[in-house]
């Protein structure tokens, strides 16, 4: 989205003399997706961060933006290194790149580890992204608990698929409720995407090559939204989303006719394709 | 022929862990002769063929024994845990643990004296370390053992978030429950069909106008006209209990009296009538004439009750002890009772238990097979039988 998200190679300058305050990212209150349109503030606030600082905070302040996932950590801090293995290893084996590296890490400002990353062996990131974008209003423990009830229920249908089967379609089933859940969001993925591009006046929808990040990102929204719109009021999330991933797993589902409909319109608009300039 | 799982790491598991690998040489060596499990490698061992509880000794501490599925439905129509019941029916098969608090409990039950008052037992812990199925082992053993079983599944159900009451018939001071009374007559006459038709009622009962019981007809009547007619069903609950409390002295059978939360029995409801007051306990027919069920002032059984903080109405979440769940009215009542701790798995139980996991392939996930992820289960879990169930849920 090549509009709405500036990459730091183009402004190296910026990055420096945003070490005060980090970058911030101003959004429109109260939603998401059509925030993304306030990218000319943005990108204006960006330009003019090399102002002074009450300048800059004018600009911010003005109604219906506040800044939202901003780093108020400066360029010099590093990511910490959140392995246990890496710490566990005794000092005679390192090697002398190893060992510089890490008393250099000794005098360097390391950032704190966020609460959701820990060194659990049981830890997936893209569980944990699931889980966050199911999240609503911070209620974390909640989004957890669902997403653990939505892979035991994942699971026990499978094992009622395994002891009805026969002894041929056994090796078939697959019983491990991470590899369902990775397999159909993959499955979900679009490869292709639409982006408005305005040309003389008019918004074209423009086919366009989509980055990885985006297409897990469209797969895991789509699952959501459908599980959360498509549903019988009485149903729960759980019992919905595993319908769906297993669904998905085999390549069914309403999840996947979205992908085939935003694969058929980017393959309608082919002609357009030309309107893309990067 | 079930599929075993990968590769779990036998000799990591061997190496520091408790379970039979040599140490104690005969019994070991009689454990492994009647086990389904191969001894071609010092495998650990987390299942026992030995299915009557009757044979549980010290020597299958730790380990699962199988319940036939058609003895599950006839004993335990009620009363198994809810995520039990879902587990029997992911796997197929019914296996619970033999641990300690029910082999001691076992243990006084075979010595019972029956010409002496009925004993109380108190199965007491924390949330989560197994009291109810530690009770719903000794209910099976005394199933097997011919006894008649009185079963209580939960009497947090009869003091909170109930409809339809009605003022009793009976005695104009209390209130009827007919909901849960013809669900759990019903329940009760599953578990204990071979007796209803030989126990006979000792006094005529007028019901109505129309129907009556009379004298020496069998308890199966009485428990029918429960069912059918749900206005009596009540009344027919506590003639159900006095018959079986007058009877069970003659010695044509045993009384096993199984009430799991007990603390239900005293303190308060949630229960309010029309002029929204609250009702205490002893209004309520059917708590009163359990309360009469659990004193000792009958022979010819026992009686073993569990307290349960988490069905509990006004009762802290942390609260365990017998004093602070049953408070003073309950404890008085049941003083004196033999309290028997229900604590959570030690080592051998807690291996035995991922054992039986990896040996159903309910732990699916990579990495809960290492030596690794099974110390973060036990830390995550704190041993904790119920918490250990949840995470390898999802696992």
């Amino acid at each position: 989205m090549h509009r709405f998200r500036i990459p730091w190679s183009l402004f190296p300058v910026f990055r420096h003399s945003l070490r005060h305050a980090g970058t911030p990212r101003a959004v429109l209150v109260g939603s998401s997706w059509p925030a993304k349109m306030a990218a000319p503030a943005v990108k204006a606030a960006r330009a003019w961060s090399g102002l002074a600082l009450g300048l800059r905070n004018a600009v911010l302040r003005l109604p219906g933006l506040t800044q939202v996932r901003w780093s108020r950590y400066g360029p010099e801090y590093k990511d910490p290194h959140i392995d246990k293995e890496y710490y566990r290893k005794p000092l005679a084996e390192l090697t002398e790149e190893e060992n510089y590296e890490r008393e250099l890490r000794k005098t360097q400002l390391i950032k704190a580890a966020p609460a959701t990353k820990t060194c659990s062996v049981f830890e997936d990131p893209v569980i944990s992204k699931f889980t966050n974008m199911m999240m609503k209003g911070g209620n974390k423990v909640l989004a957890r608990s669902l997403m653990t009830q939505t892979l035991e229920a994942v699971k026990r249908k499978q094992f009622e698929k395994y002891h009805a089967a026969s002894a041929e379609e056994q090796a078939t089933i697959e019983r491990n409720p991470y590899t369902i859940f990775h397999q159909a969001l993959k499955n979900c993925e679009p490869v292709i995407g639409l982006v408005p591009i305005l040309r003389g006046g008019h918004f074209y929808q423009v086919p366009v090559p989509l980055g990885d990040r985006r297409r897990r990102f469209l797969a895991m929204k789509w699952m959501i939204t459908e599980c959360r719109e498509k549903k019988h009021r009485r149903m729960l999330m759980p019992e919905k989303l595993s319908h769906e991933l297993l669904e998905a797993f085999h390549n069914q589902g309403p999840v996947i006719k979205r992908k085939h409909d935003m694969h058929k319109m980017a393959e309608a608009n082919r002609a357009l394709a030309h309107y893309r300039w990067w | 022929m079930r599929e075993r799982s990968g590769t779990p790491n036998l000799h990591e598991l061997d190496a520091g862990h408790f379970l039979h690998t040599g140490s104690q040489a005969p019994q070991n060596l009689a454990a492994h002769l009647d086990n389904q499990v191969p001894v071609e490698s010092p495998r650990a061992v987390s299942r026992t063929s030995e299915s009557d509880p009757a044979k549980h000794g010290e020597q299958h501490e730790g380990q699962h024994y199988n319940i036939p599925l058609q003895d599950l439905k006839a004993v335990f129509p009620h009363g198994l845990p809810p995520r039990f019941v879902m587990q029997v029916k992911t796997f197929n098969e019914a296996c619970l643990m033999v641990r300690k608090p029910a082999l001691e409990l076992l243990h006084y039950l075979k010595n019972t004296n029956f010409a002496h008052p009925a004993v109380r037992y108190v199965l007491y812990g924390e949330k989560g370390t197994g009291k109810t199925l530690s009770l719903c082992h000794i209910i099976h053993f005394c199933a097997k053992q011919d006894w008649l079983i009185l079963h209580i599944p939960d009497a947090h159900l009869w003091v909170k978030n109930c409809r339809n009451l009605l003022q009793s018939t009976y005695n104009k001071q209390r209130l009827d429950q007919p909901l849960e009374a013809s669900i759990w007559l019903k329940n009760f006459k599953t578990a204990n069909e071979r007796f209803l038709s030989q126990i006979k009622v000792q006094e005529k009962y007028v019901w109505n106008k129309r129907e009556s019981t009379e004298k020496g007809s069998p308890l199966g009547e009485v428990v029918e006209q429960g069912i059918t007619r749900v206005r009596n069903a009540t009344d027919a609950v506590g003639i159900v209990l006095k018959e079986l409390k007058r009877q069970s002295s003659s010695g044509i059978f045993h009384l096993l009296v199984a009430v799991d939360g007990v603390n239900a029995l005293w303190g308060r409801t949630t229960l309010k009538r029309e002029d929204k007051s609250p009702i205490a306990p002893e209004e309520l027919a059917l708590i009163y004439n359990l309360r009469k069920m659990v004193k000792n002032d009958w022979h010819g059984g026992a009686i073993v009750l569990t307290l349960s903080q988490t069905g509990s109405v006004f009762k802290p979440r942390k609260a365990f002890l017998p004093q602070e769940l049953l408070g003073k009215e309950g404890f008085d009542t049941l003083d004196p009772f033999i309290p028997i701790l229900v604590s959570n798995y030690n080592p051998k139980e807690f291996e035995s238990c991922i054992q039986y996991y990896l040996e159903n392939n309910w732990l699916q996930h990579e990495k809960a097979h290492t030596e690794d992820g099974k110390k973060e289960l036990l830390f995550l879990s704190n041993t904790n039988p119920g918490q250990l169930e949840r995470l390898c849920a999802y696992l």
